[in-house]
């Protein structure tokens, strides 16, 4: 019998699959129209014109079904409809309007969508722009359509086969056996949702997702594009928008690609802006792969040569994109990944697979269809010409990308390696190292060549204009190198790692090459310095990556005045150890230069975040003054969703110069802070310090007990006393003497106190193996509360985003200059 | 030949050179047993908290020390020793990987990864005001 549930908002969901089903035949009868217009086109022209009109209207109705998913399932999270799964596993009651977006991109079938929603703005500009390429490129658009739309369609087969999965399923009917359900009236115990992950819950991942997207979605473009003009077997027509789209989506991918790495260093606790984690390789290598298609189709563009290349890697960009939606989303990465995805099971692995390689298909039939004709030259090209070099430099990008997607498709290949060698192939133990161990080379190649490739002119260059300009152009840079090295104190001790100074010249000859060829040669006009532009942003993020790299510099450590070696390897290990350290509420420990002290935590009622504030400050060692001063507050969900632990975000403080980087790895379990407080064991040797409330404690020495005015001398003792000077942070100081006595082969303390600073110190136990003393200590105060917390400074990390912001801004110049420039012979 | 081809080939072998010279960077998955037969070396082992044991971090004694003992595939549990400050949900996690390497009795690992219950499998439902 059915139950009769009370309370449920069914209107929007229907409303939304009607859509769904809407969208996905709209785009079905759209590809289908284009695709009898292209085959129609030069026998019946009025047909043609028909079918034409027939596909543009499908892709209308598409693009607004689509818009009208969206819509729906929007009221459906604003208005916290939990019947529904999405909004219920998404979002909550709690969650702050502008994070309400963010819960499209958290889960599957919203990023689908949103996929989906950029596809259909840019089709509709491909359709307003294509001309006589339109059919063929609405064609393949439509058709990537239908298989987004199928993503969405839900349609079930059993428990365990799905094509798609609906946004729009009910919290019912994706937990039938749930025994919750039998009660009609089951609305009213589900009142709050899960929820968004906390991770999410940042304005990086407000902005981040969409420009990520949108970048995907733009490689769709020059895919069409290319695959429309193998179709037509007419190679002019299609590099113009080809160009000025791969620019565009060059941009936008490299711009989402590198907010995800602001957001990552942002908000993420690894330290660093790039981890070499999967999820941020899937999307590095088909913008590599893009962009090396850009400048073979350049290279086609004037020289008429490259063309099988161009096709080839815009063919794999696209296939890229799909393939890292693959391994993103099935839970084929599994372990590797610090990203949470779920896997969502089975159905989707296949349905993924299904349209990588229909895409492929699609591609590789084309090719082989068009192979003879394709536009190709026989004679060589020079080896002093621009084609030359630029040609090696997209295959080094290529092979580049190749060695990042190997390393990070192990999963994926791990049980063929397995039914080969026997072994189970794990990701490296460190994978930074590894992939920056090889593309260290490939950036500094890259470097190299954009720096003197624009020194050359297509097809055959002045030699001797060519050595002298670049002769000045190594000089100057050979300067700004030396200059950093020595200022940076980048030296690689004993020379044991040359490549940072080899990729430190090649970026210094980078950033000098472009900047003089924008002035000297180019008369530094806007609309012409898009190449310029973008490659000086290249240059400046790897001079930004290198900086703040190398000199990465951990404060946090938790001893004082150990010096580790750097380059042993069995260290590294044991350095990595000490990078957390704890900080007592009100002590103040040495971290670098600067005094840093916790000086408590405070919470705002409507946030749920707990921010930890650490303040810091540099103090002039010989006056004593406080040159510089402020407060960090690095902050963490506590104890999330009534999960047990924390989730933290870190903490900044910019420079120009430097970035300080502070995030807190553990804090007091607060139902655990102690009143009183009790005797804490110190051991440390002479000279030594013990850091307390205001100040520190150094251990001098040992003394005679009679420093000790309590110590009234009895026959037989073995008296000794400690010298203890403490030093407060306004530098007064005063002297403890506790003292440590054997009596009758009894031990005992004599307690010291300043009572004014509530502090408390016994000699426990003396160690003359080690010239050490154990100290019980005790500070009644606040002192029971303490963080746990990490600390790096970053140096010029402003190079970086500098560098990626010229870069974009280089992209949307060239593309700007692209789109508008009137179609003239090509310069030779 | 073209000089492009030639420098083609070069750049390619070049590019497999470095890729089978970085073979040894990748790392095997292996269990508490194996990884003890070559003490020092770094490998990944996969297993599940063993959450009947003790798990020690405390933070005034020492921020960068956290033991816990883990079960592993062939169902031995080891004690294992984290150079760090304890992840959090740890407990909540049904599955544990661990890079590091066997000293003796203990295995010393620098990195963990957790899996945690998904919420889409996690068929709880937080049920509130019913009576």
């Amino acid at each position: 019998m059915d139950i009769q549930y009370i309370g449920e908002h069914l209107g929007p969901g229907q409303l939304g699959r009607f859509f769904v089903i809407t969208s996905f035949v709209a785009a079905l009868f759209s590809a289908f129209s284009y695709f009898r217009a292209a085959g129609t086109e030069n026998r019946i022209g009025n047909a043609s014109a028909a079918w034409l009109q027939m596909g543009r209207n499908g892709f209308v109705i598409h693009a607004l079904t689509v818009m009208g998913i969206f819509v729906s399932l929007y009221y459906i999270i604003t208005n916290h409809l939990f019947e529904y799964h999405y909004a219920w596993s998404h979002s909550d009651l709690s969650l702050s309007p502008k994070y309400l977006l963010s819960c499209f991109w958290e889960g599957q079938e919203g990023s689908f969508l949103l996929w989906s929603i950029w596809h259909c703005v840019l089709g509709l500009i491909v359709m307003f722009t294509a001309k006589g390429l339109e059919s063929r490129v609405m064609t393949i658009i439509a058709l990537v359509q239908v298989a987004l739309a199928t993503m969405l369609l839900g349609y079930y087969f059993g428990s365990d086969i799905n094509i798609g999965s609906s946004p729009f399923i009910l919290l019912r009917e994706k937990m039938q056996n749930a025994p919750i359900f039998s009660q009609p009236n089951y609305l009213e115990s589900v009142t709050d949702g899960n929820g968004l992950n906390i991770l999410l819950q940042n304005y990086w991942m407000v902005i981040h997702p969409p420009v990520l997207f949108l970048g995907f979605s733009a490689t769709l473009i020059p895919f069409a594009y290319t695959m429309a003009a193998l179709w037509k077997g007419e190679y002019k027509s299609w590099i113009k928008p080809t160009w000025v789209w791969s620019l565009f989506a060059g941009g936008i991918l490299g711009l989402g690609i590198m907010m995800g790495g602001a957001w990552a260093y942002e908000s993420l606790t690894f330290g660093g802006y790039w981890a070499w984690d999967p999820v941020e390789n899937a999307s590095l290598v088909p913008w590599l792969t893009l962009v090396a298609g850009l400048h073979t189709l350049i290279i086609y563009k004037v020289t008429n040569r490259s063309f099988i290349a161009t096709v080839i890697l815009f063919t794999l960009t696209y296939g890229l994109i799909w393939y890292s939606t693959f391994l993103t989303r099935t839970g084929v990465l599994g372990d590797t990944s610090v990203h949470s995805f779920t896997g969502e099971g089975k159905s989707l692995y296949w349905h993924l697979l299904i349209v990588i390689f229909a895409l492929l298909g699609i591609a590789i039939a084309l090719m082989i269809k068009r192979w003879k004709g394709m536009p190709r030259v026989k004679t060589e090209e020079q080896v002093n010409s621009r084609e030359f070099w630029m040609f090696i430099g997209a295959i080094i990008l290529l092979l580049s990308a190749v060695q990042i997607i190997i390393s990070t498709s192990i999963p994926v290949w791990a049980p063929l390696a397995k039914w080969i060698t026997g072994k189970e192939i794990a990701p490296p133990v460190d994978p930074v190292s590894h992939y920056n161990s090889i593309q260290i080379w490939v950036a500094i190649v890259l470097a190299l060549l954009s720096g003197f490739a624009l020194y050359l002119k297509f097809v055959k260059s002045d030699n001797k204009k060519f050595w002298k300009r670049i002769a000045l152009v190594s000089l100057i840079a050979l300067g700004l190198s030396v200059l950093i090295a020595f200022t940076q104190k980048i030296e690689t001790e004993q020379l044991k790692a040359p490549q940072y100074l080899v990729l430190l010249f090649a970026s210094c000859f980078s950033v000098v090459a472009m900047i003089y060829y924008a002035i000297s040669i180019q008369k530094a006009k806007l609309k012409k310095l898009g190449a310029t532009t973008s490659h000086l942003g290249f240059a400046l993020i790897l001079l930004g990556v290198l900086l703040s790299s190398y000199n990465k510099n951990v404060i946090s450590y938790n001893t004082l005045g150990v010096v580790i070696p750097f380059t042993d390897d069995k260290m590294e290990n044991v350095r990595q150890s000490m990078e957390n350290v704890i900080l007592y509420k009100n002590v103040t420990m040495p971290m670098g230069e600067y005094n840093v002290t916790y000086i408590g935590d405070s919470t705002a009622p409507s946030d749920a975040r707990t921010f930890y504030k650490v303040e810091y400050k540099k103090v002039d060692t010989a006056t004593g003054e406080v040159k510089e001063e402020f407060v960090l507050k690095p902050n963490a969900f506590l104890n999330p969703k009534g999960e047990s632990g924390m989730s933290a975000n870190p903490d900044s403080k910019h420079y120009l110069g430097k970035d300080i980087f502070t995030y807190v790895t553990s804090v007091i379990d607060p139902s655990k802070r102690e009143d009183t407080s009790l005797y804490k064991r110190h051991k440390v040797k002479i000279g030594d310090t013990i850091f307390v409330n205001r100040g520190y404690i150094i251990f001098s020495g040992f003394g005679a007990a009679e420093a000790n005015s309590n110590y009234i001398a009895e026959k037989g003792d073995v008296a000794v006393t400690a010298n203890l000077t403490l030093r407060d942070l306004e530098g007064n100081e005063e002297k403890l003497a506790p003292v440590y006595i054997i009596r009758d082969s009894h031990e005992e303390k004599i307690e010291d106190t300043l009572a004014a600073r509530k502090l408390y110190v016994r000699l426990s136990r003396i160690i003359p193996d080690e010239k050490a003393a154990e100290f019980m200590i005790k500070q009644t105060g606040d002192d029971s509360d303490y963080i746990v917390m990490k600390a790096i400074v970053f140096p010029y990390i402003n190079v970086l985003w500098l560098g990626i912001i010229v870069m974009v801004i280089g992209f949307f110049l060239s593309t700007w200059n692209r789109a508008t420039k009137k179609e003239k012979v090509a310069k030779v | 030949m073209k000089k492009t081809h030639i420098v083609l080939l070069i750049l390619v072998a070049a590019a497999v050179t470095v890729i089978v010279s970085t073979w040894a960077d990748f790392s095997t998955y292996e269990t508490f047993a194996s990884a003890a037969e070559n003490q020092g070396d770094q490998y990944h082992v996969i297993g599940e908290l063993a959450k009947d044991k003790e798990m020690v971090y405390d933070p005034v004694k020492d921020a960068n020390h956290f033991s816990f003992y883990v079960t592993d595939k062939n169902g031995r549990v080891n004690k294992v020793v984290f150079n760090g400050a304890k992840p959090t949900d740890i407990e909540k996690s049904e599955q544990i990987v661990m890079t590091g390497y066997m000293q003796g009795e203990t295995f010393h690992c620098s990195k963990i990864q957790m899996k945690c219950p998904s919420k889409y499998e996690d068929d709880q439902i937080a049920v509130a005001n019913q009576g």
